[in-house]
């Protein structure tokens, strides 16, 4: 007999529902802010603590909820019901599309935030723009800077003050259905491109997102990808309007059409390889040669959040290494932590996958703030997908 | 194979039409002449509008046949038939003006005949219902009169071989319905178009048709001319119906070679000859006598009375209102009862009326009441 | 003068509701319009034409929207108002309301859903699907514009049926009758009575559609596969990722703009044919 049958919606039951949601029509980023699911889901999560008895042995002084936005697929629910268990504050999940839309909205003010999950890129434009604290590192004491490797963690500091602490890390690349290729292997941003103008017309699927797909355009010249040199960036633009009939789709909702066969190749993110490869080997998740993009996703604080404590819970809790683990296993993206790797079953951290070839990873290069902000990107991407 | 009289524009036979269980017309049988004013009186839901719908084709008889000169238009829709109504609240076309309403049907011609011929003809269609000038108008600047010529207008420019009306004047005032009866008499006399005429209020019937066809429960009871229906009414349904009328239940008595013997239910023995199936009685069957109210004489003196009085009696004056030309009076015998009696002015003249409360002789010559079966 | 104090006062609610839910927003787009994107995005208060000049960097997107939105609202009064006549005229009375109740029914589940399903409806594993099955192959429906066509049709229906369905319903049948009498077959009757008839429903629903059609976004973006874009869509990119809210507002105002001189040349001329 259920401790919690006499609630009219058991909080297990209501994120099996919405993580069955999730996991079947959408991945991570832009799509569901765009779409206002994110707010709808957000709204859903809201109302269900309401309707939990508080009860009183949990009555903390870190308050009855925390509020955390952050990305689709991206934590294990059991984690977020068992720091309830402990502290009596039920997580409150808002999934958010883009960085762009987080700091859009952060921006605009009353975000109602306690804790959120920008990409290394964004940090230096929230200090900037002065939307986010520096952490009282005292608060989290799961945090211990030597345990993170520093190329994932780094960009969570800006001016020596630790604005942000490392969530997890990953590429993008591509995912290819290599049933579509005749068993060739697919190795470069070049092929992503001219196997889409040729063979897989109509069967490719680029992000809505201009930091990648304009990025990954970029490098079948071999440019930076955070170019914002406009003839680099024109070159790019002509890449991408001629290969724009060629597409499936602009969107970065791109599991379902891969998975029902509609679409054979996807720029991509880690953990949508692997997930993706998991449960159909013919995905195989490629890093181009030229390079490409990598990144890490960090936990932060707005200025304005207001159960602050709770959010300062939260991130501890989050960081605990056993917590990590299982965040890992839910998610399937890599983390920075050496204490939550070792609790990781080996042939996880041996995965091709999550841990790409040394020279693959060499090659990638780290979104950077200025790339994010630039105008003239936004405006091209504008161009491509109104052509 | 029935077949229709040729000289009748409409013709019924045997026609019968059911709504699922209702039976709205039953076994009609009516040949409408050319150019005669016919209309259909009976009370509400007797099938008039049932009857009229068959003409025009908008509902098709169950049984029986429906000819229009003489051709057979069972299954004819409404658009084929050359006949054209004005309907009960004249349903004119909101989104159209005058002109265009009344040119509808012209229009509507194959081929469609040129633009000046419409107009033309337009312009004399409002001008028989006396509405020229108000070509350009929309419907609902028009009054209710306006709008009934409109309709008579648009029913006619096609020159239907009838123009069926269903009630055309029951949503008009009292004073406009007596103008516009009329008007219609003189547009039928003056088009030559037969006219077949749906109503209730028997007024209008007698005193516009060349003949009534009484409706009861869905059946025709009598075909006639007004002063047929009202002299010689074939049952006590219908002289009920058309004019007033005192009557009084009883049985025949005895029958011999110079009148009827009726014993009334109340004992007296009244004597009369006229009545439309006379030698079909039989000693004992129910009949009821009909005495118009015009026809009982009142006197204060038995002299003043003429001498072949059938009947002669006693009675108070109950009640008297004056109309006019005439005063009628309600009167009441200890046996017969209370009835009605209309007097005219002049009869009165050499004496002052009758008053309230005295005791006259009422009186009524043999000839002029009406034996008829009490159904 | 007490009266007409009363009167004042009566209109204070509604005057105040046009001018918080009305006025202040499109003063601030207007006020936002002129001003100038700051580094990190979002608003700097400046006074600039600079947006306005660069508005033809969204020509496609008007130009797409200007297309799709009278396509969209003609092709769903197509599918509109002969569902709107059988339900008005054809259906049994007894039927009607459970007619128009079960059109009404998905409505209550979210566009989101609803679009949901016809990405599967429409994608490989659907009617294509079901096409190649008849010896039809290789069509593609998924993200393309007849996609976000079929999608806006399906959405927008109810508000097109509704307003033809009223003014079919309303319809005295005894002009029909007339019309017959006078003369006009069936079809006839339907050409030149039902139809001038229900021309306010028509109205009514197309400028219904057709305004909510010129914002529309979600359609695109989820049958269009992102491929078909709207000034919808480049509203919600200027505003949730680029963040350029004073170009986003030089748009937006446009487009308010746009959408009053289509819908007042409309009115003039709905208004002109019914006279
Ligand atoms: N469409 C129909 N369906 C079923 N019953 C009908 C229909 N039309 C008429 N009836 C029935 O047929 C009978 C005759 O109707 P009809 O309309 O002919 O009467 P009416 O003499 O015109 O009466 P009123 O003076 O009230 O107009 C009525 O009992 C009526 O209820
Ligand atoms: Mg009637």
């Amino acid at each position: 007999m259920s401790k919690k049958n006499d609630q009219p919606i058991s909080r297990k039951k209501f994120m099996q529902e919405l993580r069955r949601y999730e996991r079947g029509s959408v991945t991570r980023r832009h799509f569901l802010g765009v779409t206002g699911l994110g707010v709808a889901t957000a709204v859903m999560g809201a109302a269900v603590p309401g309707l939990l008895p508080r009860k009183s042995w949990a009555a903390t002084d870190i308050g009855d909820r925390v509020i955390l936005a952050t990305w689709p697929n991206y934590h294990d629910p059991a984690n977020f019901e068992k720091f309830t268990e402990m502290t009596g504050a039920h997580v409150q999940v808002n999934v958010f599309g883009s960085n762009e839309e987080m700091l859009a909205k952060l921006q605009a003010g009353g975000s109602g935030w306690d804790v959120f999950v920008p990409t290394n890129y964004t940090i230096t434009t929230y200090v900037g723009e002065d939307l986010i604290e520096p952490l009282e590192l005292s608060k989290i004491n799961n945090f211990e800077a030597s345990a993170f490797d520093p190329r994932f963690s780094d960009a969570g500091t800006v001016n020596g003050t630790v604005y942000a602490v490392p969530k997890n890390w990953g590429t993008t690349g591509y995912v290819v259905n290599t049933k579509h290729t005749g068993g060739k292997q697919l190795t470069t941003w070049k092929e992503f491109w001219d196997i889409t103008k040729t063979d897989f017309t109509g069967r490719t699927m680029v992000h809505d997102y201009q930091l990648t797909t304009i990025g990954n355009a970029l490098k079948y010249f071999g440019y930076s990808f955070n170019s914002v040199d406009p003839n680099e960036l024109a070159d790019a633009e002509k890449l991408l309007i001629e290969v724009k009939p060629h597409l499936y789709a602009i969107n970065s909702d791109y599991q379902p059409p891969l998975r029902n066969g509609d679409a054979w190749m996807s720029m991509c993110w880690t953990g949508d390889g692997k997930q993706l490869n998991t449960d159909m080997p013919e995905m195989q998740y490629v890093l181009g040669k030229e390079g490409g993009e990598i990144w890490s996703d960090y936990y932060a604080v707005p200025k304005s959040a207001p159960h602050r404590d709770a959010g300062y819970a939260l991130i501890d809790f989050l960081l605990d290494p056993a917590v990590n683990a299982k965040e890992v296993l839910a998610h399937g993206y890599p983390v920075a932590d050496s204490r939550t790797n070792e609790l990781l079953p080996k042939e996880l951290l041996e995965d091709p996958i999550l841990y790409p070839a040394q020279e693959l990873l060499d090659a990638l290069e780290f979104g950077a703030a200025a790339t994010l902000t630039d105008p003239n990107r936004a405006e091209l991407l504008a161009r491509f997908k109104s052509a | 194979m029935l077949s229709a009289d040729t000289d009748a524009v409409v013709s019924f036979r045997n026609v019968t039409k059911r709504y699922g269980d209702v039976t709205a017309a039953a076994h009609l049988d009516l040949d409408v002449t050319a150019g005669e004013f016919l209309s259909f009186l009976g009370p509400s839901g007797c099938g008039k509008t049932t009857s009229l719908r068959m003409i025009a084709g908008f509902d098709q008889p169950s049984e029986g046949e429906v000819f229009l000169e003489g051709q057979r238009v069972n299954g004819v829709p409404a658009y084929r038939r050359p006949v054209n109504m004005v309907f009960q609240h004249y349903a004119l076309f909101p989104h159209l003006n005058i002109e265009e309403n009344v040119a509808y049907g012209l229009k509507q011609r194959a081929p469609k005949p040129p633009s000046k011929e419409i107009e033309m003809r337009v312009g004399e269609m409002l001008e028989l219902v006396q509405l020229s000038g108000f070509n350009k108008r929309r419907i609902w600047e028009m009054s209710g009169g306006q709008q009934q010529r409109v309709a008579l207008a648009r029913a006619l420019i096609n020159k239907p071989k009838v123009l069926l009306l269903d009630e055309p004047l029951a949503a008009l005032d009292r004073k406009l319905r007596r103008e516009m009866q009329i008007e219609l008499q003189n547009l039928q006399r003056n088009v030559g178009i037969t006219f077949v005429l749906v109503t209730h209020d028997q007024e209008e019937a007698l005193s516009m048709s060349d003949r009534v066809c009484i409706m009861r429960e869905g059946k025709i009871v009598q075909i006639g001319s007004p002063l047929d229906l009202y002299d010689r009414p074939i049952n006590r349904y219908v002289a009920d119906f058309v004019g007033k009328s005192n009557f009084f239940d009883g049985a025949i008595d005895r029958i011999d070679t110079t009148a009827v013997n009726v014993k009334l239910d109340c004992g007296l023995m009244i004597k009369a000859n006229t009545g439309p199936d006379l030698e079909s009685f039989e000693s004992g069957d129910p009949v009821c006598i009909s005495v118009r109210p015009e026809q009982v004489i009142l006197a204060r003196k038995e002299e003043q009375l003429p001498a072949d009085c059938g009947v002669k009696i006693k009675a108070r004056v109950m009640n008297r209102i004056f109309l006019g030309e005439h005063t009628e009076y309600l009167l009441r015998d200890e046996k017969l009862g209370e009835f009605l009696v209309l007097s005219p002015r002049q009869n009165e003249r050499s004496e002052r009326p009758f008053d309230k409360d005295e005791v006259v002789l009422a009186a009524w010559s043999r000839d002029t009441a009406l034996v008829l079966s009490s159904e | 003068m007490y009266g007409s104090w009363a009167n004042r006062l009566l209109l204070v609610p509604a005057t105040v509701w046009l001018l918080v839910m009305l006025v202040l927003p499109l003063l601030v787009v207007i006020i936002f319009s002129f001003g100038e994107r700051g580094t990190a995005g979002g608003y700097v208060p400046a006074f600039t034409l600079e947006q306005y000049a660069n508005l033809s960097a969204r020509f496609t997107a008007f130009k797409n929207t200007l297309l799709l939105a009278p396509t969209g609202t003609f092709l769903c009064l197509l599918v509109a108002y002969p569902l709107a006549y059988f339900l008005a005229v054809k259906v049994h009375p007894k039927w009607k309301t459970l007619l128009l109740v079960m059109i009404i029914v998905p409505f209550w589940t979210s566009i989101l859903i609803r679009t949901y399903a016809w990405i599967f409806i429409l994608g490989g594993q659907g009617l294509p699907k079901v096409l190649g099955f008849l010896g039809i192959e290789g069509v593609r429906l998924i993200n393309t514009p007849t996609a976000v066509l079929i999608g806006i049709v399906y959405a927008y229906l109810p508000l097109m049926v509704f307003p033809v369905y009223v003014s079919l319903e309303k319809l005295d049948k005894r002009l029909l009758e007339a019309a017959s009498d006078l003369g006009s077959s069936p079809i006839e009757a339907f050409r030149n009575v039902t139809l001038p008839l229900s021309i306010p429903g028509v109205a009514t629903g197309c400028m219904l559609v057709f305004i909510l059609l010129m914002g529309e976004f979600l359609i695109p973006a989820l049958l269009g596969g992102g491929k078909v874009f709207f000034i919808g869509n480049a509203l919600v990119d200027l505003f949730l990722q680029s963040r350029n809210w004073a170009y986003g507002s030089a748009v937006a105002a446009t487009l308010v703009i746009i959408m009053l001189v289509t819908v007042s040349i409309y009115m003039k001329l709905v208004v002109r044919n019914q006279q």
